[in-house]
């Protein structure tokens, strides 16, 4: 049997189980599970209006995932995700509350601050980690933490509107400095164009590319690295670089594509969320394609949730916290394979 | 205290570990000497209850022992030191007598428990502050406090399994002063070493192992040459014609003054023709492959190899195999063609798989490495990571530095391996390896290097060497 081939039915299958339980657990809350997707599936693709705005959701979900595969690839846990995100957001800020603000290059210089920014935060994760032996984790959440104080330091300093000082964020960007867009809906061309690019070249880099292959081979055995002539310092601390810059693209993805201004909430959690989601889809590129759509249709049409069936729209976090554990659980289980094999032996 | 070991016997699959083995100690310390695979550690295990045996029996002061409990074992008296400590690095040397201790509140009393440890120390000589944690301390003072936990604990049988392997000399004769003191109070000591030197400075009697068996029983004074024709004989070696070295190109490897005991015996003029297959001989715990090791990454020493042209040589000539493949060699997630990838990824920026495959399928085939591409390596064998490991051995000419290339192979494949690795031999400009068995440094080398403990003892030419030399050199006696 073709090998790819076997691969997709046991994702479909275990797709399939996922969404049972998932359909189980709504019931156990007494609302009906197809109300509940039909709403999802309306609020998030109902209309081309609502498709760009899961679009707008999926751009910054995208960025953040392909960014931690980097560094899932390099064995490290990049919990600093949410930081680097709003240090993008930051650096953006600043092109867009500047001279350039107002120019029509504003976009494309935030997009190098936001790279550079986010950049840099996420190789200060990794030179604690390769220098001074702190292990990424705690260094990547005291870094979001920090990263956190200093967009609401902004907000209600530096940056704050005019006459007051309120957390409800900056002033609205000038338009100029908003990500470009197409057509009365307002399509984001930009955005997505950068999302296509960074999909594919990813794809290319993990694959065809020295740097990919080690990439994956650091991180578990040291002094083997060496044997290939190679090092895994260097090579952890370019895939904190990498990821860092791209989690800065997804926050300025949030700052001038979704909220245009700062808001203390920028990153919008989408860097933990993404941590799941690269869980799930472990390195593979087109899952990490597919399922961050899926949790930007949840998360955008959840929000109708409210309005529609007089649910809250926690229950989105519910939906995909138990699809994001049951798929662990089936990967983990491996009852799929088992199933196939079962059925194909039954057919001969 | 008396111990009697009557008729021992213990297979594992074909291999007879222990075979009618019988022993009694009355008092003293007794060693245990063998090589590897004599069937000491096996022994050890059996007295300290960690496995049964298949038959025979141990009396403890005539009483007999319920074997294959360890429970049993400690509450009988007998003790075990291993070779590493044994003990919880993050607590303090307190905590670490509380931890094992038989009494069910010891806090109640904790000024006595405190005062009966310090007495202890105090008797053995040992100043090392209480709340000193663990971590901090180096392995021989680890070791002492170990020894002492136990006769706290109540042992009357201490076996030491090989326990001064990372020992000082200031720290080896601090331990032997208190194990002779412990005899003078009745307690019996096991010694379990391949270290004569140290056998014959301690001990009072021993008994020598060899493939399970017990085969020659010592006692004081010891005669160093019986002892090691005992251990060693029947041991046949085949006879390989002496290399021409007419080759004109030579390297150097210089030994830093740090890693000598004595100069006398070592030939000095380290200057060596290329194609040279040096063995770097030493028992098992000495600093052999930390020797080999040293020459790629150059952490433990200065001792380093030159090449006549005075170049430094780039780290890309070297070709460095670790004893443990999975743990340092290879990756064990990464499939059979992503290593053959890797291979690759130091000469170009992209990959061409298709390239990979093909040169993949050649190596596979000429090295019979028994695993399909996308096999991951922890599913292979240790020979076919072994020899997935040799396969990726650089074209180009190189240094080869193998740590123990064929531990844990059976003979054939041992065979299979240096059949590959001499064929590289007119190529290359050394093929440098560790090993614990002299024979097969005997039998490969052409150049011997003995290493005993952290100290290289001779260089020198297989040719002025005999094998009694080297014995004796690794076993630490100059």
């Amino acid at each position: 049997m073709n090998k790819n081939f076997e691969i997709l039915q046991i994702n479909l299958l275990r797709l399939l189980f996922t969404l049972s339980i998932i359909f189980l657990v709504l019931s156990l809350f007494g609302t009906s599970p197809i109300k509940v997707f039909d709403s999802i599936i309306y609020g998030s693709l109902g209309s081309y209006s609502k498709f760009i705005r899961t679009l707008i959701v999926w751009a910054p979900i995208s960025m953040a995932s392909i960014a931690l595969i980097y560094t899932f690839s390099a064995g490290m846990w990049n919990i600093g995700i949410e930081g680097q995100i709003i240090m993008g957001a930051v650096g953006a800020t600043l092109i867009a509350r500047s001279f350039l603000g107002d120019t029509f290059i504003s976009p494309y210089v935030q997009i190098i601050f936001a790279i550079g920014f986010g950049g840099v935060w996420g190789l200060i994760c990794g030179l604690l980690k390769v220098k001074g032996n702190v292990h990424e984790i705690f260094s990547g959440l005291g870094l979001d933490f920090v990263a956190s104080g200093i967009v609401i330091y902004l907000i209600i300093g530096p940056w704050k509107r005019e006459g007051i000082a309120s957390t409800s964020g900056t002033d609205i960007f000038n338009k100029s400095s908003w990500i470009p867009t197409i057509g009365q809906n307002e399509f984001p061309l930009l955005l997505i164009i950068l999302i296509l690019i960074l999909y594919a070249l990813s794809f290319v880099v993990l694959k065809y590319t020295s740097f990919g292959l080690r990439l994956k081979a650091t991180g578990v055995n040291e002094l083997a690295t060496q044997r290939f002539y190679f090092s895994s310092s260097t090579f952890i601390l370019l895939s904190f670089f990498i990821a860092g810059s791209i989690a800065g693209l997804a926050g300025f993805s949030q700052a001038s594509g979704a909220y245009h201004k700062l808001v203390p909430s920028i990153s919008g959690g989408f860097g933990f969320l993404s941590i799941l989601i690269v869980l799930i889809c472990s390195r593979n590129i087109y899952f990490t394609f597919l399922v961050s759509f899926f949790f930007s249709a949840l998360i955008v049409g959840g929000s109708q949730l409210q309005i529609k069936l007089g649910l809250d729209h926690s229950l989105i976090g519910i939906i995909q916290a138990t699809f994001v554990l049951s798929w662990l659980i089936f990967e983990k289980l491996k009852l799929e394979k088992s199933l196939l094999e079962i059925f194909f032996r039954s057919k001969k | 205290m008396k111990i009697e070991i009557n008729n021992i016997s213990k297979t594992f699959g074909d291999l007879k570990a222990n075979s009618e083995i019988s022993i009694s100690i009355n008092n003293g310390i007794h060693a245990l000497l063998g090589e590897n695979g004599a069937g000491k550690s096996t022994l050890v295990k059996i007295i300290s209850g960690q496995i049964a045996p298949d038959q025979g029996e141990i009396l403890i002061n005539d009483k007999s022992l319920q074997l294959g409990s360890p429970k049993q074992s400690i509450e009988n008296g007998i003790g075990l030191l291993n070779q590493d400590p044994q003990d919880f690095g993050n607590l303090s040397v307190l905590e670490t007598f509380l931890v094992g201790i038989k009494d069910k509140n010891p806090y109640r009393n904790l000024n006595k428990t405190k005062q009966s440890i310090s007495d202890l120390f105090e008797k053995y000589k040992i100043k090392i502050n209480f709340l000193e944690r663990t971590n901090n301390l180096s392995i021989g003072e680890r070791q002492q406090i170990e020894l002492i936990r136990l006769l706290y604990n109540g042992a009357k049988l201490i076996v030491l399994d090989e326990p001064t392997s990372a020992f000082s000399l200031e720290q080896k004769s601090m331990m032997f002063n208190t194990l002779r003191s412990l005899t003078n109070e009745g307690i019996i000591i096991i010694f379990v070493s391949h270290k004569l030197d140290e056998i014959m400075e301690l001990c009072d009697s021993g008994t020598i192992l060899k493939l399970g068996k017990v085969i020659h029983s010592i006692n004081k004074p010891f005669n160093s040459k019986e002892i090691i024709g005992k251990m060693f004989e029947n041991t046949v070696s085949l006879v390989k014609k002496d290399q021409d070295f007419s080759n004109s190109k030579f390297f150097n490897i210089s030994i830093s003054k740090n890693d000598l005991i004595s100069i006398k015996n070592t030939y000095l003029e380290n200057k060596f023709p290329y194609g040279s297959v040096i063995g770097i001989a030493g028992l098992q715990g000495s600093s052999n492959d930390l020797y080999i090791k040293n020459f790629f990454t150059n952490n433990l020493s200065e001792t380093r190899i030159n090449l006549d042209s005075n170049k430094n040589i780039s780290k890309n000539t070297f070709y460095y195999m670790p004893a443990d493949r999975v743990e340092r060699g290879l990756f064990r997630d990464l499939t059979v063609l992503e290593h053959y990838g890797l291979y690759k990824a130091s000469e170009s920026k992209t990959l061409n798989w298709e390239k990979i495959k093909t040169i993949a399928s050649k190596k596979i085939s000429e090295f019979n490495i028994k695993a399909n591409f996308s096999n991951k390596v922890s599913e292979l064998s240790g020979g076919n990571q072994q020899r997935l490991m040799l396969s990726l051995m650089p074209e180009a000419q190189s240094i080869l530095l193998l740590e123990q290339p064929t531990r844990g192979l059976d003979l054939n494949s041992a065979q299979n391996i240096w059949e590959m690795i001499l064929s590289r031999k007119s190529k290359d400009i050394a093929i440098i390896f560790s090993s614990t068995d002299i024979d097969e440094i005997w039998d490969y080398s052409e150049i011997i290097i003995s290493v005993s403990g952290r100290f290289i003892l001779n260089v020198d030419y297989k040719k002025h060497l005999t094998k009694d030399k080297i014995i004796n050199y690794v076993s630490g006696i100059v």
